[in-house]
């Protein structure tokens, strides 16, 4: 077995879950205090798991602050935590600076990146990260990409990984991506989906009105989720690790379409989408967006305004990035004992 | 028709008159209905010594309780007030303007002249001054020379059921912010209202007693002590005049330098405390424009100048009283300009 | 469905180009002027901010009632105040918004709903309170907004009114104008979390934060929940994360600030910079278009500061006028 570095690196967005989702559905804000303690029980854990040590992105948004003075804190009462870096690097609060963290961490070496954001913030990271796996949690307002899991166990997998007490095969699953092109230029990437909308700029970028959309492509369907995915996932079902993924053509309620969805499309949002036609996604198959004009959402986030004449694609791609397995972790730990010390 | 009420039911009344008459009033404060949110009864208590009690079930949604939170609701009702309407809010002590001041003398005070002219600020904020309740140092002030002394507002202190009507009826449709100050040791006390609504302007100083020998110079409870001290002072021979300032802020000076003219002597009372206090600022303004009537020097009976204490010994002694202001009257009396 | 690439129709995107425009000149100019020493007494300049104030007053009427801080010119001018009176008002002459006895720390025009600017941070919050209770009242839809800087987001009254807002559900809207400096102290230091979000849910608001130097984010997010209050769904906060050109106060050498910081916001974070990039890239706006609208609100500023400076000064019977309706 490899023996790996016990240095994870982390990313905590501060300035997820604070968009205009909070008045105009009911999407909850994570306080900032809130996320600084799950940042806590992830430490906590790793470190009781063999991680001594971790880098982590610096911020100004209150969580670095905060987690230092809770440091210093748990340390004053002889607490055991690894020893947390932040990385030397400039922060300008924008996504820059989880780009810019990724590299860092990528060109450090570390074992694996702790993600604690919405699907925003891990396509962020997973656009940079290369091999380095992600363990994701979600701080963010939808849930669709990171998994819904105790921090503290998300820090013991991610230690018994690190510490190399787990492979890569054990403890990584592969993940699909979607690529977006305008004009043969690669120009950004969504771990579940890409929604075309019929509105022509980025402004408060979340998605809600529903009449606005034409096109969604994406790389899993869990009809469990929340988000635009959830659209594809309440009429074709697809598995993280199935192969492909699914295309659909909505269209505005007020023309007739031939179906008409109820999708939980933002927390506490529920809404009647106008559904033309749905098909599967293979591998490699480059879907050209139909739409004349508008803008791309990443992951539930406006991103890419294009003009008439541009010529956009969206193409799944397999095992685009790895992600840690935390169940599949623990389940292993438990069957092989990995916790387990027998009496001297 | 007028019959006998209290101050307290007088209040009561001008509050009820004003808010049939005009919509545009509200009245806010803390548990000025009383059992919001609670389980028991709504209108619980009507204002911590029911003075508000029963304005809820005629103007249900007039009548707003508030948080505990001065600053806010006091703010909302100077805001509010710029925006059309005539809201009353009550600061329950006046001990709390610590916690409001700003909203009051930096805002309220300041709007008209600091906007050229352009703004009108007709709110109401009543307050309960004075000791005698044995509420102890941070309930018992007599905080009024504090606001006399701020540009921009107004601030009236009765001392009769009459008055309190009347006054509070003005302060409601005046278009100025108002400091309308009530005595807590005089809710009880009773005396001739008449049933319909009037108004007493402001800046009007009353004479409640007339004589010849010395002018005292009073507001508030004072009046009251005033009024025993020249009872006593009859019996002498000493024939007191009693003007009720009424209003300290507009103040009738031409009242009080009309008995001092006939008078020559005056004895100023006040229950606050002396540094800057309202006794202080009418002795000085008489000196400066009535010297010449002036047959002996001014006398000034104030409380003393510590906080109020709490034990009722003490109490009784920090209250000036009708003895230490005949004994004032005698100095005024016998002390002689050279 | 609407083809525009823009949210805003071209009338209103010129609009809204013409009233950043004009803040920033009236507030570069006053730099200037300042410098000289043409200006009495203190200012307090809104140049890098002009998204913020023209995005969400974009959304206002006179009916709607706003109370602002000590930087109040771009919530003046977003407001529709009159420049040339403004520009008397700060050079204290008679004629000016409040008859220059008020100065550039307090212009108000309460029949634009403009309820002053304000010398005392945070006391605008229970102020606008006021005045979304009277719309509240009045039941004509309308909201006052309340806005405070990341410093005064300290202030006890604003919090107060928070909760107030949330216990009354009150139109009011609190707009956190964060750009991290209070004074010379950094939000870094000053604030425990800089998350007014948080502090908003901490009493049952919901909150927004958004880039306050890019318009559309801006006039999107402030058009959500004014509408929400308007329709009675209650208080609500908005966050703008921005920047300001200048110092605290003009005369301010800003030494707190970073070696550069100052330059690289000017160069990367222009708010109107990234407007006309953004409409010009649409193809909604010619260059030509915006150029004319720049030279004209550059003639409004030199006829206000021509106006301000020939105009008379208050007389010694005015120093006594207007400290009440009647004494």
């Amino acid at each position: 077995m490899a023996t790996r570095s016990p240095t994870i690196g982390l990313i905590a967005n501060p300035v997820s879950a604070r968009d205009i989702r909070r008045v105009v559905a009911n999407a909850n804000n994570l306080q900032i205090a809130d996320r600084v303690n799950i940042v806590l029980r992830v430490l906590a854990a790793a470190g009781s798991c063999g991680v001594e040590r971790v880098l982590m992105m610096p911020d100004k948004g209150g969580i670095s602050a905060m987690l230092s003075r809770s440091l210093a804190r748990e340390r004053g009462l002889n607490h055991h935590f690894p020893d947390v870096q932040f990385l030397d690097m400039d922060v300008c609060s924008t996504v820059e600076d989880t780009f810019g963290a990724t590299r860092r961490l990528r060109a450090a070496g570390v074992a694996a990146i702790v993600v604690l954001g919405g699907d925003g913030t891990h396509r962020a990271v997973a656009r940079e990260c290369g091999d380095v796996p992600i363990a994701g949690i979600s701080t963010g307002t939808n849930n669709a990409f990171p998994e819904m899991r105790e921090p503290t166990i998300t820090g013991m997998a991610v230690g018994l990984y690190a510490s190399g007490r787990l492979s890569d095969g054990q403890a990584l699953s592969p993940n699909k991506i979607l690529d977006v092109v305008v004009d043969g230029r690669h120009r950004d990437v969504a771990l579940v989906d890409a929604v075309i909308s019929t509105d022509r700029y980025v402004g408060a970028r979340a998605l809600w009105r529903t009449e606005t959309l034409r096109s969604l492509y994406v790389t899993y369907a869990d009809p469990g989720a929340i988000g635009m995915s959830a659209i594809a996932g309440l009429l074709e079902p697809v598995g993280r690790r199935e192969p492909g993924g699914c295309a659909v053509e909505l269209c505005p309620t007020s023309e007739s379409p031939k179906w008409s969805l109820l999708a939980p499309i933002a927390p506490g949002m529920v809404r009647p989408v106008g559904i033309s036609g749905w098909q599967r996604m293979g591998a490699d198959q480059a879907f050209r967006v139909g739409h004349q004009a508008g803008v791309v959402a990443l992951d539930g986030e406006r991103e890419l305004a294009f003009d008439p004449g541009d010529v956009v694609t969206v193409t799944l791609r397999e095992n685009a990035f790895r992600t840690l397995d935390v169940s599949r972790c623990l389940h292993l730990a438990a069957a092989d004992g990995l916790f387990r010390v027998s009496a001297p | 028709m007028a019959r006998k009420i209290s101050i307290k039911d007088a209040i009561n009344e001008a509050l009820d008159q004003e808010m049939a008459r005009d919509p545009s009033v509200i009245v806010m404060g803390e548990d000025i209905v009383g059992g919001a949110g609670s389980p028991g009864e709504r209108d619980a208590w009507g204002g911590v010594l029911g003075v508000t009690k029963g304005l809820y079930a005629k103007y249900p949604d007039r009548l707003l309780d508030t948080p505990l939170s001065e600053s806010a609701y006091v703010g909302a009702a100077i805001g509010a007030a710029c925006s059309g309407m005539r809201p009353v809010a009550e600061l329950m002590f006046i001990d709390f303007m610590g916690v409001c001041f700003d909203q009051i003398f930096n805002q309220a005070a300041k709007f008209k002249y600091m906007f050229g002219g352009k703004a009108e600020t007709p709110v109401v904020i009543r307050t309960m001054v004075g000791a005698g309740f044995r509420a102890a140092a941070q309930h018992s002030q007599m905080l009024t020379p504090i606001f006399t002394h701020i540009p921009g507002l107004k601030v009236v202190c009765p001392s009769t059921p009459y008055d309190a009507k009347g006054l509070l009826i003005q302060s409601i449709r005046d278009n100025d912010p108002v400091i309308f100050c009530e005595h807590k040791a005089l809710y009880g006390l009773e005396g001739d209202v008449p049933e319909a609504p009037y108004a007493i302007p402001l800046g009007e100083a009353a004479v409640v007693r007339e004589g010849r020998s010395c002018s005292i110079v009073t507001y508030g409870m004072m009046v009251h002590r005033s009024m025993d001290a020249a009872a006593a002072l009859a019996k002498e021979g000493v024939d007191c005049e009693v003007v009720d300032l009424r209003s300290l802020s507009p103040l009738d000076l031409d009242t009080v330098i009309e008995s001092v003219e006939k008078t020559g002597r005056l004895v100023c009372v006040d229950e606050a405390n002396p540094r800057c206090s309202i006794a202080a600022d009418i002795s000085a303004q008489v000196a400066q424009r009535a010297f010449p009537a002036l047959r002996a020097q001014i006398e000034m009976v104030t409380a003393p100048h510590t906080p109020v204490p709490f034990s009722p010994v003490l109490e009784d002694l920090y209250i000036p009283g009708a003895k230490q202001i005949a004994e004032a009257v005698h100095r005024a009396l016998s002390g002689a300009r050279s | 469905m609407s083809t525009d690439p823009l949210p805003l129709k071209k009338e209103d995107l010129l609009r809204a180009y013409r009233t950043m425009r004009t803040i920033r000149e009236f507030e570069e100019r006053l730099h200037v002027d300042f410098a000289r020493g043409d200006i009495p007494g203190f200012v307090h300049l809104y140049a890098g901010e002009e998204a913020a104030a023209t995005g969400i007053m974009l959304h206002l009427g006179d009916g709607d009632r706003i109370a602002s801080t000590h930087r109040g010119h771009g919530h003046c001018i977003a407001k529709g105040v009159d420049v040339a009176q403004m520009m008397m008002e700060i050079y204290g002459k008679k004629g000016g918004a409040c008859q220059g006895k008020g100065g550039s720390m307090h212009i108000a025009d309460l029949d634009r709903g403009m309820m002053g600017a304000n010398g005392i941070l945070g006391a605008g919050a229970p102020l606008a309170c006021g005045a979304a209770l009277a719309a509240k009242y009045r039941k004509r839809g309308e909201v006052a907004i309340s806005f405070v800087g990341d410093g005064a987001s300290n202030q006890g009254m604003f919090l107060e009114s928070l909760n107030l807002a949330a216990v009354w559900n009150l139109p009011a809207i609190f707009v956190v104008e964060n750009n991290g400096y209070a004074e010379s102290t950094s939000r870094d230091y000053a604030v425990a979390v800089d998350s007014y979000v948080d502090r908003a849910a901490g009493f049952g608001l919901p909150g927004v934060t958004v880039d306050g130097t890019d318009f559309f984010a801006v006039c999107e997010a402030a058009g959500e929940v004014i509408q929400r209050a308007r329709a009675g769904g209650g208080p609500g906060l908005l966050e703008c994360k921005m920047i300001r050109f200048f110092g605290h106060f003009e005369g301010d050498q800003q030494a707190y600030r970073g070696k550069g910081e100052v330059d690289d916001i000017r160069a990367n974070q222009d708010c109107i910079r990234k407007f006309s990039a953004q409409v010009i890239g649409a193809g909604v706006v010619k260059p030509a278009e915006l150029e004319t609208i720049d030279k004209e609100a550059r003639d409004v500023i030199d006829r206000a500061v021509a106006e301000a400076k020939a105009a008379p000064a208050p007389t010694a019977p005015d120093l006594l006028t207007d400290v009440y309706v009647r004494y």
